[in-house]
């Protein structure tokens, strides 16, 4: 009852509408019509060079400074370098105990544990999936990357729990920590490299430091919201028998915000996971090196080899960390087969025991006869077929018998007719004067003056930045991206969500494609596209379409089930439901689909600078390459910031708008 | 005797401007025109009420009334605005955070609507909170937490979830929670009224046989008049944040002080829900014969029915000894039933 605290008359009611009338917006909307016209007239084309702000210059020299003084400035001789060895020397631990164990512990462990916690197959898989790595000889490698990735997890988990009990306890501390954790998420993983490569050259430090920050959000976020949502019965419960604060947080929020803590550091983990692999380009070493090395060869045998096995890692962490999750929840059970639920927990713990007594004694046994090398005897390389594989599918699928199908002329027709004339629309077609006036007005009917203001000087400052031309040809590369995915990704979500059958069916292709880190996804692509923007393109469609299926088929789930039932009633078609019922209720959950496939696409096209993708990919990917490159990429860095952010606050903006007021 | 928990003037205001929210109130201004004006809203208004020792107080009220927070107030779970409230010799409002923690722990327990269990803890542990919060050794705790559990029926359930128990058995889990502190004074907060009815009918069975062996002082609060007069030694009616009327079951039947109490002993199934000794009158001097008909003090008043119908002869209440405790009068059953039906 205390709950029962009256609604402000009129609060909440309609105040963008108000918002809108302020002279302040008629201002700002006159200055951008203005804007537009004048664009038109003078028509200047892109940003002027000769206004370039040339940020890259006073970076390349403090690049330079920072490089000279590596080993006399009191910033590396006290701080920097005793946290680089510190760093260093705790992933060199973790790898030497990684290392110390017999090979055949791995499959063993991850095939037992996949049985226990996904069943049969899983384990099976799992089993395989691990030797699989080691006969392709990539068993070191793998160790390099799992212990860069824990370290890197670990500390993660470390900084990030707190911090996420400190936004739960401190309000202003949350809404703080809310706002820069939404910028974090919107940023490229591949942006996070270069501040770092800036600071500490190249290595497995500045990989360990950008991956740490980059995987940081959802345990924060998840335990925030974890703890936030023990229900208040339990805590007063708490309260009612004196317990004291700390009590409670210990005795009750923790354990019951467990789940979400723990869905937060399988998140975290993945992140790490795919972020440690884009790391290689500032040499991480491990298996993203190797990918990283074949695909610049364009050896697709040794890139496919590395990068499934940086998927089979990937997918056992993931089932793993999830399986621990849910652990706990079968145990409990619901409802009341109490006995049942029991039975099944006693078993639980037998086949725990069971397993960690078998793995210790052969890691134990192993571990001192130092079986430690994966066997010879067992290597089995699969790269040359790939390779054939790979030649047979640009001999032969690239314009197959010469009809004009094929991917060849697929990725022609998305080059001639939708890239390059959307490039040039907006890099040169429209001018850029009119180009700020257009996104202030976005921003303007998106959310308010702010919006229109915040987007008008983040445009600004590409051009200023001397990246108005690479960035419109990502935003173009972005947006065909965009389009082709919702293409597909809404009639499939469509399908999903009306019929069970067909959603059980894509769910585990689409649950294993995300599992995929972003960079190994360029690795078929580039099999069957070549090189350049195309196999950027698709792979970031590829990339995007389980979030976009997803989040289409839970939009169009959350349409209530009377609606679509009244809707029936009253002899609707099931195309008639569908538009004018299904898709207007579930506009802003789609709106939400498409801010996160703009976000992931932004991420792959940047990422495919690497294969020819050009734009402000190509310019960072170069910065992490060369270092007299690093001034540029970190212009291109903030360019691609500002452009994600720019594209994230739109679209949440208009989505925001098509949500239904809120109830009285 | 004295009394274990002690109100007086109690307010609970919620909103910033409560003194003038308190003016107005204490005018008889109703909760619209304060809210209008102040923009606050009065939940509990200037109540005043003892417990005894052993007594069950039920504070009966519709959703909105303030029952609620009012006995949040009074285990100051939340801070009440004004007003003084006493339990076991503690002065509550002074009382800093410490000694409230143990006063919590050693002499209040609560029982709560949505049972307020821990899903993470099995059912022994939920039991053991209160002693695990105080400190009390592993085996120590479990082996109090079990034997409470075996006086509420769960015996062999002390490894489950809660979640795999029925609504019913996780209220006992709540109730037995709460009586393994050895609190003096039980709060409930509708404890019952998540549960279907005939469970809900079997636990208030339950917890008048345990009242009686446990003579525990407890504060009880439903919206069920039903459940009200099965239950209380003493009823309040709570009406928009204040008690209309206090007073024993009989009294509130008998004497509604309003029109709004009357509703609701209209709909009141009294002869099913009055325990007989509610009307009995003191044995005196009165010879109490071989051949009366008798009953049990915690049968209902319809047990007696029968009786009081075919004889003219009063019906001996006795105790579970089979010792007269009084007197139940023709005469005054029907004086309530003709109340109930008018």
């Amino acid at each position: 009852m205390s709950q029962t605290v009256a609604a402000e008359p009129g609060a909440g009611a309609d105040a963008p509408a108000a918002r809108r009338r302020s002279p302040f917006a008629v201002g700002l909307a006159a200055a951008a019509v203005a804007l537009v016209i004048v664009g038109f007239v003078a028509s200047v084309g892109a940003f002027p060079e000769s206004w370039n702000f040339g940020l890259a210059d006073p970076i390349d020299r403090t690049r330079r400074w920072l490089i000279n003084n590596q080993t006399s400035h009191w910033l590396y001789t006290v701080l920097l370098n005793p946290l680089t060895d510190l760093a260093d020397a705790g992933i060199r631990r973790l790898e030497a105990i990684l290392r110390w164990f017999p090979w055949y512990v791995y499959p063993v462990f991850c095939g037992l544990g996949l049985w226990r916690v996904r069943g049969r197959l899983a384990g099976a898989l799992g089993f395989c999936g691990v030797v699989l790595i080691g006969m392709t000889d990539l068993w070191q490698q793998g160790f390099a990357t799992l212990a860069l990735m824990g370290v890197a997890v670990f500390l993660s988990l470390l900084a990030g729990i707190p911090l996420g009990i400190a936004a739960w306890r401190n309000d202003r501390f949350a809404g703080v920590l809310r706002p820069t954790l939404d910028a974090m998420q919107t940023m490229p993983g591949f942006v996070y490299l270069i501040p770092f490569v800036l600071l500490f050259g190249i290595g497995r430090v500045p990989a360990l430091i950008a991956t740490v920050i980059f995987a940081l959000p959802p345990v924060v976020r998840l335990t925030d919201v974890g703890l936030r949502n023990v229900p208040g019965s339990m805590v007063e419960a708490s309260e009612m028998f004196g317990a004291t604060d700390r009590q409670t947080l210990r005795l009750v929020r923790i354990p019951a915000a467990r789940p979400a803590i723990l869905a937060g550091t399988n998140q975290t983990t993945m992140l790490a996971m795919s972020m440690v692999v884009i790391a290689a380009f500032i040499g991480s070493g491990g298996l993203g090196q190797d990918v990283l090395r074949a695909m610049r060869d364009i050896d697709v045998g040794e890139a496919s080899e590395a990068g499934i096995a940086i998927v089979i890692m990937a997918i056992i962490l993931d089932r793993f960390t999830r399986g621990i999750a849910t652990l706990g929840e079968r145990g409990r059970g619901q409802g009341t087969a109490a006995h049942a639920g029991d039975s099944l927990r006693a078993a639980d713990t037998v086949t725990i025991r069971w397993i960690a007594a078998a793995t210790a004694l052969v890691a134990l046994v192993g571990g001192i006869v130092s079986h430690n090398k994966f066997p010879e005897w067992l290597q089995w390389h699969y790269a040359p077929y790939i390779n054939d594989i790979t030649a047979w599918a640009r001999d032969n699928l690239y314009d197959i018998g010469s009809s004009g199908i094929g991917t060849g002329p697929l990725s022609d027709f998305i080059t001639v007719y939708m890239v390059t004339p959307l490039r040039e629309l907006l890099s040169s077609g429209i001018p850029w004067p009119a180009m700020i006036g257009l996104g202030v007005l976005g921003g303007l009917l998106a959310r308010g003056v702010t919006l229109g203001l915040g987007i008008g000087i983040a445009l600004f400052l590409i051009g200023w930045l001397g990246m108005w031309e690479l960035s419109m040809d990502t935003l173009a590369q972005t947006l065909v991206a965009v389009a082709v995915t919702l293409a597909i990704a809404v009639p499939l979500g469509i399908q999903a969500s009306h019929s069970d059958r067909f959603q059980k069916l894509i769910d585990p292709v689409l649950d294993f494609l995300q599992t995929i880190p972003s960079f190994v996804l360029l690795v078929p692509v580039i099999t069957l596209f070549h090189v350049g923007r195309i196999p950027g393109i698709i792979a970031s469609v590829v990339y995007a379409l389980p979030a976009a299926v997803h989040y289409t088929d839970l939009g169009l789930r959350r349409v209530p089930a009377e609606v679509h039932e009244a809707a029936t009633s009253f002899g609707a078609t099931r195309w008639q439901r569908l538009r004018r019922v299904e898709l207007p209720l579930a506009a802003p959950e789609l709106m939400v689909a498409v801010n996160q496939v703009i976000m992931l696409v932004l991420a792959m096209v940047v990422i495919a600078g690497l294969v020819g993708g050009g734009g402000l990919g190509l310019e960072t990917v170069n910065a992490l390459r060369r270092s007299d490159a690093v001034g540029r990429g970190f212009e291109a860095g903030i360019a691609i910031v500002l452009l994600a952010g720019i594209l994230d606050r739109l679209t949440r903006g208009v989505a925001d708008r098509l949500r239904p007021p809120p109830a009285a | 005797m004295e009394p274990i928990v002690t109100v007086s003037g109690l307010w609970k205001i919620f909103g910033k401007k409560v003194d003038a929210a308190r003016e107005l109130a204490a005018d008889g201004a109703g909760r619209e025109q304060i809210q209008a004006e102040t923009g606050c809203l009065v939940a509990v208004r200037d109540v005043t009420f003892d417990v005894h020792a052993g007594e069950t107080f039920v504070v009966m009220g519709l959703s909105g009334s303030g029952k609620s927070t009012l006995v949040r107030c009074v285990s100051r779970l939340i801070e009440p605005t004004f007003g003084h409230m006493e339990v076991c010799g503690t002065i509550l409002a002074d009382a800093s955070d410490t000694a409230l923690r143990e006063l919590r722990r050693s002499k209040m327990a609560m029982v709560f609507q949505h049972f307020g269990l821990f899903p993470h803890r099995r059912v022994v542990d939920n039991v053991a909170y209160g002693l695990e919060v105080q400190g009390v050794a592993r085996d120590e705790r479990h082996e109090r937490a079990r034997e409470v559990l075996s006086t509420v029926g769960l015996d062999g359930w002390a490894d489950h979830y809660p979640q795999q128990l029925s609504g019913g058995m996780q209220q006992r889990v709540g109730l037995a929670r709460a009586l393994a502190v050895e609190p003096e004074v039980l709060f409930f907060d509708e404890p019952f009224s998540a549960l279907d009815p005939l469970i809900r009918r079997d636990m208030q069975d339950e917890l008048v046989t345990l009242q009686l062996e446990l003579q525990r002082t407890i504060v009880f609060i439903t919206h069920d008049f039903a459940e009200a007069l099965r239950l209380a030694d003493r009823i309040a009616i709570m009406r928009d944040g204040a008690f209309t009327q206090v007073g024993t079951p009989l009294e509130i039947l008998t004497q509604p002080a309003d029109d709004y109490v009357r509703a609701f002993t209209q709909d009141a199934p009294i002869a099913k829900v009055l325990p007989a000794c509610s009307l009995m009158r003191p044995v005196g001097d009165v010879a109490v014969e071989e051949g009366w008909p008798r009953t049990t003090e915690t049968a209902t008043l319809e047990s007696a029915l029968p009786f009081l119908l075919s004889e003219h002869r009063p019906v001996v209440v006795c105790n579970a000894e089979g010792d007269p405790l009084g007197l139940l009068h023709q005469d005054d059953v029907a004086a309530v039933l003709e109340q109930n039906l008018r």
